[in-house]
């Protein structure tokens, strides 16, 4: 009995792991398949990320080959929708004009959704048939990834700190450093606390969305443990429905989750590239 | 493009987790300054505590001033 229950409890946790390691080439542990160094490279992310990209690529030329006039198309209304969502939110918060902000923030949001669209999908579907091709682990979702969301919070962060350079100067950015927000006598002081304020920008924006969508994974992981839990015993007939339930609820809640997200993460990349871009600070 | 009003309530989105960001930055620069300059944990400290003391001044900007417009 006890060796059942440490078996089911390895297997519990040896699942979960499976199911949150990446796809490791390059510096890895040989064991326990995580990044063991900076030479490290998840192919997983990589390559769903750019499949992602590639079909917000794909799907924007070929819609923009054959824009109508008039009554659009359902699909044409939908993207039309979500441009000029983008837009009025980009009105709302940027300060100024700058035709970089739109298109970056409409591609931050498709994006970031579509990455997180993956975590609707049955967390054991695409590891099961990666596994039949040879693939041992993969991680489908790119935003449970920190490398990920990191990656894309520090693009920000290099945007923001080249428009604050560009609007208020190199002197005027140091100044800012220098003087902010305790005045002249503390300098000292002002320097550590602005360098804080500004790194926290792009760690805020990156463990936000990553703890989210990380959390949101476990949950998904947990349900599905439910069903592996029924296999072994009688439970089959009330586990089994329960999961689905539970299932169903997380998903259409995490519906309103990814969504919210990707909204945040756009929404405060605007609001911070709209302070970069004010003389002030 | 100066002083322009922005709607300060689109950075209450972000409130949550200013506090805790602002600490954690805080204690990963003063690690990094220990690091380098072998001083462990003096910045680490220091650094951390900042952190936490302009996180925390930080949000009390946010929540009393609905219309703040300098970060």
């Amino acid at each position: 009995m006890a060796g059942s229950e440490n078996s089911s409890g390895g297997g519990t946790v040896q699942y979960i792991q499976h199911h949150l390691t990446n796809l490791c080439i390059g510096d890895c542990d040989p064991v326990t398949h995580q990044a063991a160094g900076f030479w490290a490279l998840h192919l997983d992310t990589v390559i769903v990320s750019s499949l992602l990209a590639l079909l917000i690529i794909v799907v924007s030329w070929s819609l923009g080959r054959k824009l109508q006039t008039g009554a659009p198309s359902g699909f044409q209304n939908f993207v039309e929708i979500i441009i000029e969502f983008v837009d009025k939110s980009v009105k709302d918060t940027f300060p100024g004009h700058n035709p970089l902000i739109a298109p970056l923030a409409l591609t931050i949001f498709v994006w970031v959704w579509l990455m997180n669209f993956m975590d609707l999908i049955p967390v054991d579907l695409l590891p099961l048939l990666a596994s039949y091709v040879g693939v041992q682990y993969l991680k489908v979702v790119p935003t449970t990834d920190l490398n990920t969301t990191l990656a894309m919070s520090l693009t920000v962060f290099g945007l923001i700190v080249f428009y604050s350079i560009k609007m208020k100067g190199l002197g005027g950015y140091i100044k800012m450093f220098l003087f902010h927000p305790f005045g002249k006598f503390f300098i000292p002081v002002n320097v550590v606390m602005t360098a804080i304020e500004e790194l926290a920008k792009p760690l805020s924006l990156a463990l936000r969305l990553f703890g989210n969508m990380f959390a949101g994974e476990l949950v998904f992981l947990l349900i599905a443990l439910l069903g592996g839990a029924a296999t072994i015993g009688a439970g089959l007939l009330y586990i089994l429905p329960l999961q689905v339930i539970l299932d169903l609820a997380w998903l259409i809640f995490h519906i309103l989750v990814i969504s919210l997200q990707a909204f945040i993460f756009m929404v405060l990349t605007i609001v911070y590239l709209g302070m970069a871009h004010t003389t002030d600070h | 493009m100066g002083k322009t009003s922005r709607p300060a309530g689109v950075l209450l989105l972000g409130v949550g987790t200013i506090l805790s960001s602002m600490t954690i930055s805080g204690f990963l620069l003063g690690y990094v300054t220990d690091y380098f300059l072998d001083t462990m944990p003096l910045f680490l400290l220091g650094f951390g505590f900042l952190g936490l003391l302009g996180g925390t001044l930080k949000v009390y900007k946010l929540l009393t001033h609905p219309d703040f417009n300098k970060s």
